[in-house]
């Protein structure tokens, strides 16, 4: 019988082996000097922040808001392969031997990821001097919710409804969130009562949906996703292809494409923006966009609002040029009449159009917070343009001379 | 039916590696208003022909014309003058079927009008009204390829390469099938089909096409290959066996 655990790794390894070689092309193309700025401007914005600490900052407020953000979020690397379903179900008895390191592992980087995010935060609760409970019992109670967290996250998975599925997330996030914001405001003899409580009926409320023993299809499918999104990852800076991305119907965006002019040229471009409303890439560059038009609009109408602004249409750009890859290899090239061409200029035009669009929704926040200079909100909005067309000239020149 | 071929394959020589060509100076035509049955065994030649014809791959010898022009003198013309519906379905998982449809008129300049008409034609015939705003990726292996023939059809280009259409598909979607295609071939397309159930093409393709190690060994009608194998009034299939035993 074949030694799972071993698969396991031998899996694991196969996949970063693939990964890993690129990583030296990634750093090369700036993004390790990006890097470096990043960490540098943050670290002196703290300290000078720190260092001025306003009196009134809502410190509660923003470690609740900042560990909400991650607390329920889980994720298990299986490696599993369609083959899979044919080939190891009939070991699903051990399969625990196979899928235990991917538990492990899932947990304990991102509870290492919130102890870090912890370790930053906490000088601000030293410096306000507000009443909290000590970090040790943040740091252990962070370790029980992530735990609750991936045991709710693996009931999810193999539970047999898709709609019981979607509920039990909702479920799984409000008490995670409801838990800790108790912890936060209540003392600590009723937060544990409080908690032990949520937590035990949470538990049982995952033991009452009809389950698969292990949701074979499911788990697939979710690796695919996983390992797809490390390839689109990789994608903005090396050209790779992302296959298997996580497709998302949003039926409420269906319009969009329908409206195009009818035209043969114009085919590409239905496809194109179809392929983008459905893609994991379109909610990548929402959340982005949101997170940038919330700091934009933080920074108000300053220097660093600016900044924070070109910064974030170069990001959301930069994500965006992995639609070069999406249909390289597809039918459409092969088997679609698509003139010679077309398909450049349409990526190009697709990419811009949606940059443009969401760099004037990220740029409102500054241009409504009642602080900042007019002219820093103006020039910020012509800079963002020119950033663009930039940004525009850069990826032909670079995609010509890739192709030469 | 006028004779000028729609599709002609002249000393076809090409394969994988140079040296080593897996089709040998096949040469064959299909005429407008034709239905020519591409017939042979498993590794015979018939998808590497059909790839020849796609310009997926590109001939070591000979020439391809469809419409009187190579892919070279006139691709945007070559192209658009053929649809493909491959063995296996590959579709867009994000496009809906409605979605794959109108891309597919789009991509081949249809009008419109008549666009929405045939998709409505295609979306009864085939019966999948129902499943017509479902993303692809959440249908059965014979609707998905349900969705590549109509895909095909709703382009209504001259030339049909259909291989392995029945793989997959239900009794009433094969009917459904082979009732458009005759439909479709009494209206002027041609269509060069691939299929092992000899069967069910033996009563439907005008001529066929027999390729057995990468060589056209018989071609004709049904009557015409009868009379090559001495077998007249035998069914497609009898004569085929007869023709590939010997071979061996």
């Amino acid at each position: 019988m074949m030694e799972l655990k071993a698969l396991y790794q031998k899996r694991k390894h196969a996949f970063w082996g693939k990964v890993l070689p690129f990583f030296p092309y990634v750093m090369q193309s700036g993004v390790a000097v990006l890097l470096l700025i990043s960490l540098i401007t943050f670290s002196a914005w703290y300290t000078t922040f720190l260092t001025h600490f306003p009196v009134d900052f809502p410190v509660r407020f923003i470690v609740f808001f900042t560990l909400a953000l991650f607390i329920a979020h889980v994720s298990f690397r299986t490696y599993l392969r369609e083959a899979d379903v044919v080939l190891l179900m009939p070991q699903e008895s051990i399969m625990e031997q196979y899928l235990r390191p991917s538990f492990i592992r899932g947990l304990v980087y991102k509870l290492l990821g919130l102890f870090l995010i912890v370790l930053i935060l906490w000088p601000m609760v030293i410096i306000s001097k507000i009443d909290i409970l000590p970090i040790w019992l943040l740091l252990l109670l962070l370790t029980v919710l992530k735990c609750v967290s991936g045991y709710g996250y693996w009931q999810e998975i193999n539970t047999i409804s898709q709609s019981t599925r979607r509920l039990l997330k909702l479920m799984r996030f409000s008490v995670l969130i409801l838990i800790l914001g108790v912890w936060l405001w209540q003392p600590i003899w009723k937060s544990a009562i409080f908690s032990l409580l949520v937590i035990l009926t949470y538990l049982v409320v995952l033991r009452i949906p009809m389950k698969h023993r292990l949701a074979w299809e499911n788990l697939i499918a979710i690796e695919k996703a996983s390992a797809s999104r490390v390839m689109l990852v990789l994608s903005w800076f090396v050209d790779v292809q992302a296959e298997g991305q996580k497709i998302v119907h949003r039926v409420w965006l269906s319009s969009i494409g329908q409206h195009l002019p009818w035209k043969k040229e114009l085919s590409y471009k239905y496809l194109l923006q179809k392929t983008l409303i459905r893609s994991e890439l379109l909610a990548i560059v929402i959340r982005l966009g949101v997170l940038g038009a919330f700091l934009v609009g933080w920074s108000g109408g300053s220097w660093l609002g600016l900044a924070v602004y070109l910064l974030f249409i170069f990001l959301i750009g930069a994500q965006l040029t992995s639609l070069r890859q999406v249909h390289e290899d597809s039918p459409a090239v092969q088997y679609y009449p698509i003139p010679e061409g077309v398909r450049k200029n349409t990526v190009i035009s697709v990419i811009i159009s949606f940059l443009s669009v969401i760099s004037l929704i990220m740029w409102l926040p500054m241009l409504f917070v009642p602080v900042g200079q007019l002219t820093i909100k103006l020039s910020a909005l012509g800079l963002g343009a020119i950033f663009i067309v930039a940004l525009r000239a850069t990826w032909i020149r670079k995609w010509r001379e890739e192709e030469e | 039916m006028s004779e000028t071929p729609v599709l002609e394959i002249k000393q076809l020589t090409g394969g994988y590696s140079i040296g080593k060509p897996v089709l040998h100076e096949v040469t064959f035509d299909v005429k407008p208003g034709e239905m020519v049955g591409l017939i042979g065994l498993n590794g015979a030649g018939k998808s590497t022909t059909m790839k020849h014809v796609l310009g997926l791959m590109t001939p070591q010898d000979g020439n391809i014309l469809i419409q009187g022009s190579t892919k070279n003198e006139a691709p945007d013309l070559y192209q658009s003058s053929l649809a493909f519906v491959p063995e296996s379905p590959l579709l867009y998982e994000e496009l809906t079927v409605r979605e794959h449809l109108e891309f597919a008129a789009r991509a081949y300049g249809i009008d419109q009008q008549a666009y929405k008409q045939r998709a409505e034609e295609l979306l009864k015939l085939f019966r999948m009204e129902e499943k017509a705003d479902s993303l692809s990726m959440h249908l059965s292996k014979g609707m998905k390829q349900k969705v590549m023939i109509m895909c095909a059809f709703v382009a209504r280009p001259p030339l049909y390469i259909i291989d392995e259409p029945f793989l997959g598909l239900d009794p009433l979607g094969i009917r459904s099938l082979l009732e458009f295609m005759k439909q479709i071939r009494d209206e002027g397309a041609s269509i060069l089909l691939s299929s092992h159930i000899l069967s069910t093409i033996e009563g439907y393709c005008d001529r066929f096409i027999v390729l057995h190690r990468g060589a056209v060994i018989a071609q004709g009608t049904l009557e015409n290959i009868g009379e090559q194998t001495g077998l007249r009034g035998a069914t497609l299939e009898n004569m085929f066996y007869a023709l590939v035993k010997d071979g061996e």
